[in-house]
This record gives structure tokens, sequence and C-alpha cells, in this order.
């Protein structure tokens, strides 16, 4: 038997440890940014130092960081509305007529390594002519978007009653109505939490953009990968610009912790 | 309004046969009610006659139609689910409202309807409210209003009144009975409770295993089941059964208990048992025909009550005779007492008698 105390210890020393590692580099990151560029990398870390902003004005000066935040924000919310626009529909089907090729598909795609496809979309967008464009990105990035919101999605529709579906079909809706009608409106809950799970991940999501955009185009976690080569004196703004790039999603995050609660006790559905 | 027929309807669920081959007509205007335990098929068939299973084999048609290629959207019935099925996010008078918005009717008109159909159902109160501030009742009343508006050809019920207590149950019971008789519209109403069955249904349509063991009035059920299957699924406490041999007895018939008790079968039955030549067969006596009560009874049998449930108007008594158990309805009385020897008269002239193969009725 083990104990209620030595479960918690266990519990206390499991959430001190998924800080250290998950919360120590989110610390050490943007306390970097405020460092002055000597102390960035000095070893070990300096904890006490006068903050500074100079990484963060090196960094609009030398790079078009708002350019780059706009492209990741079109690409983002692009691939964020094409991946709901895709696959809310797919996830109703999925849910209610246990057509389960697009979920699986979907993930499937989802799982091969972003690698596999870097060549074949490569060649073909560059035949399209579409390399550095913004469709080139959104539709990419809508691979990484649909399975997310198919997937979060799911639990949300089976909790939606069959009844409810079939008593809108009796009622005289057509499908699609039904849709948008009935059970749309009783997955908002749903629909907020993969919106901005599929942004986020769209917004991080660095490899596409790596070969698919040009120096117009690119996103900003794929321009702050550039900073990397670029000589250890760039650190600091490096550490500026992860930190910028860092804080849409964790607002958004703590936005909806809330929801995304709520959204796993799915059951608020049923009336 | 419209009539229903099926032809030939077959179901199947992958290479479950729900519903074998059936063909059934109910005219227009008329409340059938179909009966059977559970799984028997009765919302199978109800949900391919609103059309929202589609059928392996076979017609449906409502009204002149055949109705087979139609989704349910366009077959102008309405349906009130067992769970109710209201729209969670809608106020009632939206939910009632649904259907006619949809249908693209006058805003004036839809108005009128649903208000109309909210004083009738007693939720004029309630229109603004959601279907999660409700209780069972007033969300069974809501899904009743929003078939009701529509004025469709055919209402469709599932078990509209098993989720509500004995009491509402019956309140509500005789108010669809009354708005039955208000709409004049075709309906089908499926329970698996016969009291429901009796007393709501113009015609029954018993159900077992996906085939039709009847169709009748209720008093042709009641009185004349088509078998042994209908004679004990219709009436409570169940009909009993006795197994007898048949044997000639000067003009007529006598059935003879295993225990050698003979009992006089009535004239009535004498052309039937010759037809089918009957040796072994099964005598069906209800409770109200096996009691204390005076009447001019034909036979007699002592008994030992084993269980004695007395409610008030009726007092029921279990006893077993030649090796089966069987009950009696005995006179209202809370003085019986488990365990007490009684006289019970049997009336012949209401017996049933059933092949012992197949259970057919013979008569
Ligand atoms: N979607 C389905 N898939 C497979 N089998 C089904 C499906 N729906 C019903 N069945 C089967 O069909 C048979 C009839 O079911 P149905 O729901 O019509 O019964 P019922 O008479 O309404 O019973 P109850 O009184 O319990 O509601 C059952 O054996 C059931 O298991
Ligand atoms: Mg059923």
């Amino acid at each position: 038997m083990v104990s209620a105390t030595a479960l918690r210890r266990l519990g206390g020393l499991q959430l001190a440890l998924v800080s250290l590692v998950i919360l120590a580099p989110v610390a050490w990151m943007v306390l970097s940014s405020f460092k002055p560029s000597a102390e960035v990398t000095a070893y070990p870390p300096t904890l006490w130092f006068t903050p500074t902003l100079d990484n963060y004005r090196q960094l609009f000066s030398s790079t078009p960081f708002a350019r780059y935040t706009l492209n990741s924000l079109v690409v983002a919310a692009g691939s964020t509305l094409i991946g709901l626009g895709f696959g809310v529909p797919a996830a109703f089907a999925v849910s209610w007529r246990r057509m389960m090729w697009p979920a699986l598909v979907t993930l499937a795609a989802r799982m091969a390594p972003g690698t596999l496809y870097l060549l074949p979309w490569y060649l073909m967008f560059r035949w399209l002519g579409l390399i550095g464009s913004y469709w080139a990105l959104i539709l990419t990035h809508a691979a990484i978007t649909l399975p997310i919101v198919i997937w979060v999605l799911l639990p949300f529709f089976d909790a939606v009653p069959h009844s409810v579906l079939e008593s809108a079909q009796v009622d005289g809706c057509s499908v699609p109505r039904t849709l948008w009608r009935i059970a749309l409106p009783l997955v908002v809950p749903g629909l907020v939490v993969s919106a901005i799970l599929a942004f986020i991940f769209s917004w991080n999501y660095f490899l596409f953009a790596l070969v698919l955009s040009n120096s117009d185009t690119k996103t900003l976690i794929a321009a702050s990968f550039n900073f990397i080569g670029e000589g250890a004196t760039y650190w600091g703004a490096l550490m500026a610009a992860a930190t910028l790039i860092a804080l849409p999603p964790l607002l958004l995050a703590f936005a909806v912790q809330r929801r995304l609660v709520a959204g796993l006790a799915v059951g608020a559905v049923k009336g | 309004m419209a009539s229903i027929r099926l032809r030939k309807v077959v179901k199947k669920f992958g290479e479950h046969v729900v519903i074998p081959e059936m063909s059934l007509e109910i005219p227009d205007r008329e409340f059938a009610v179909f009966v059977g335990p559970s799984g028997c098929g009765k919302s199978t068939l109800l949900r391919i006659i609103a059309g929202l299973e589609g059928v392996d084999g076979g017609d449906v048609i409502i009204g002149e139609d055949r109705v087979n290629d139609r989704p349910a959207a366009q077959r102008d019935i309405a349906m009130v689910f067992q769970d109710y099925a209201l729209y969670p996010h809608m106020t009632v008078y939206k939910n009632m409202a649904f259907a006619l918005e949809m249908r693209n009717m006058h805003r004036a008109e839809i108005d009128r309807r649903v208000r109309d159909a909210a004083r009738m159902l007693r939720l004029e109160t309630l229109l603004d409210r959601k279907p999660k501030a409700l209780s069972g009742g007033q969300r069974q009343r809501v899904a009743m209003g929003r078939a009701i508006v529509r004025e469709p050809r055919v209402f469709l019920f599932d078990e509209p009144l098993s989720n509500l207590d004995a009491k509402l149950r019956g309140e509500v019971r005789t108010e669809i009975k009354r708005l039955s008789q208000q709409l004049r519209t075709t309906m089908i109403f499926v329970t698996h409770d016969q009291v429901e069955a009796m007393t709501l249904a113009d015609r029954i349509v018993v159900l077992n295993g996906g085939r039709i063991q009847q169709v009748g009035t209720p008093e042709e059920v009641y009185n004349h089941p088509a078998n042994r299957f209908v004679a004990g699924f219709i009436g409570a406490p169940a009909m009993n059964f006795f197994p007898v041999n048949v044997e000639a007895e000067g003009s007529g018939f006598t059935a003879v208990l295993r225990d050698g008790t003979r009992l006089r079968l009535p004239i009535s039955q004498t052309e039937g048992i010759r037809a089918v030549n009957a040796r072994d067969a099964v005598l069906g006596l209800r409770p109200e025909n096996v009691t204390t009560r005076e009447f001019t009874h034909s036979a007699s049998v002592r008994a030992r009550l084993d269980v004695v449930e007395t409610l008030g108007s009726d007092t029921f008594g279990y006893f077993g005779l030649a090796g089966g158990q069987y009950v009696a309805r005995l006179k209202a009385d809370f003085g019986i007492r488990p365990g007490s020897e009684v006289e019970l008269g049997l009336d012949m002239s209401a017996a049933h008698l059933f092949t012992d193969d197949d259970g057919h009725a013979i008569q």
C-alpha cells in the first residue's frame, strides 16, 4: 500500500520536476532578453543585472521584425481558418456517421515527420509558382491545424445527443443546416479551444516556412532560426525575439485555460 | 393527415435481421400503438417511417407517396423522442418555432401557432426558458408542442412517457388522448407499457422479434388474442397458462389439468378444436376469470395462496396448481393473508385455448 502522504509527496516532486524542465528555460529566456549582451552567455548565469532594452532595440533595428510578425499572423490565422473550415464538417461527420477516415488520415499525415513533405511540397509549390507566397504557407500549415481541429472537436460533437440531431432532421434541416444551426452552437467551447490550439501550433511551426517562404513571407519563428547561425553577438537579440514570439501563444493559452479545463468535462452540452 | 403503409419492409443492421418482412397499414387519422417487449424493433420501425433509418427491402408509403428515398426533412412528419431531444441552446419558444422557420413560414403565422400550442400545453409562462431550466414534465410538453405546431401529416411518438414518474405519466397519457381527439391526425405511439397501449390506441400492433403478432382494437387484442404471446403480453398481471390434455366429452370437449382436474371447455371452441384436432394444448385464463368473487362459474379449484398483493382496488393472490404458478384476482379485501386456503371459481366461458406447439389461438 502506498500511503496518501507518500502519494502527495510524489505529486509534489513531479510538479517540481515539471516546473524545472518547462519553466526554467522560459525564465532563462525572458531574463536573458533583458541582459546586457556581455552577460547573456556568462556562466554561471547571472541573476542580478541591470535590465536593458538593448536587445530589443537591436532586434527591431537589424531585422524587419514587424513584417515577420505580420507574416506569422497571416499564416497562423489563415491556416486556422482553413483548419476550421474543413475540420469542423469533418469532425461532425466522423462523430455522427462514425466515418473514421478523415480523422485517421489527418492524424497519420500529422504523425509523419514534416521533413517527409518538404521536398515534394517544395517541388509542387515551385511548379505552381507559389514559393514565397502566403498561400504555400497557409496551405501547408493547414496540415498542422486540420488534425488538431478534428481531434479536439470530436469529443464535443460526440457529447451532442444523437436524438437532438435527428430531431433537427425531422424538423426539416438538411445535414449542413443541422451542423450550422444545431451542432455548432452546442460545441462553441470546443471551437474556441481548437481554434486557439491550431493558431498556437501553426504559429510555432517553422519547418515548412524555412523552405517555402522567401524574405518577404518568412514567419517569425523561421526568421529567428536564422539568428542562430550569425554568431554569439546575437544571442541577446535571439532571446528577445524568442520572448516576443512566445508571448502570443502564452497569452492565448492563459486566456482559454478555463475553457480548456471545461472542455475536458464536456457534459456541459447536455440540457 | 395521411395513411401509412409498409409493404414487405425488411431491415437489417449488418448481418442482424431486425425486421424479417413486415407489411402493415395504418389508416388516415388513426391512433396506432406499437407495443412489444424491449428489442422487438418498435423504435426501428418508427425510425423507418420517420426516415431516420433506411430499409433493406420493401416500400414505405405515406399518403400516396412512396417515401423510401425521401430524407426525414421532407416527409412532413413530427416526432417526439424518448429523451425529448429539445435543442439545448434555444428557448422554449425557439424550440417550437424552429421547424416552422426551416419552412420559411411567415413570422406572424409562426407566432400564432407557437402561442396556440403553448396555451394548449400550459407553456405560456415558460416560453423564454431554456430546456435546462424545465422539469421533466415541462420538457415533455415542449416536445409535444414542437410536434403540434408543425401540423404534420403524421405524429410519431417513441416512448414519450417513459421518463416521467407514475402520476405524471397517467396525466400526460390522458393529455395525449385528449390532443389526439382534438387533432385527428394519424399518430403512431411506441411503448412497451400495455396500459398505455390499451388506453390510447384505436388500433394496437403487437410486435415480437420484428414480427407482427396481431393488429387489432384494444378490445380484440384483449379478448381475442391471436396467439399465446399476445395473450401473455397484454393484460396485467399476465394471463395464466395451464398445460392441458383435450378430451372429447359428449358433444364438446374437456380440458384436463395435469392434476386431473377436469374443466369443461366452452361450446364456442368446439369447432376450432376439431379443426386442429388438438390433443395437448394450453388453456389460458386471465386473473379476473380466476376469482373468489360471486359469479356463476363453471368450475372451481381449491388453492393455497403463496403471495398476496393488495392494491386497494384489487387483491391478487398467487398460488401453485398442478405444478405451475398462477394468479387470481380476488375481491378487494385487505384481510386476505398469504397461506389461506381459498375456493377459486374459474370462468370457463372466458377461457382461451392455444396450440401446444406454435401457440396459435384455437377459436
Ligand atoms: N443502430 C443499430 N445498430 C445495430 N443494431 C441495432 C441498431 N438499432 C437497433 N438495433 C437492434 O435492433 C433491435 C431492435 O431495436 P429497437 O431499438 O427497435 O427495439 P425497441 O423495440 O425499440 O426496444 P426498446 O423497447 O428497448 O426501446 C435490437 O435487437 C437492437 O439491438
Ligand atoms: Mg425503443
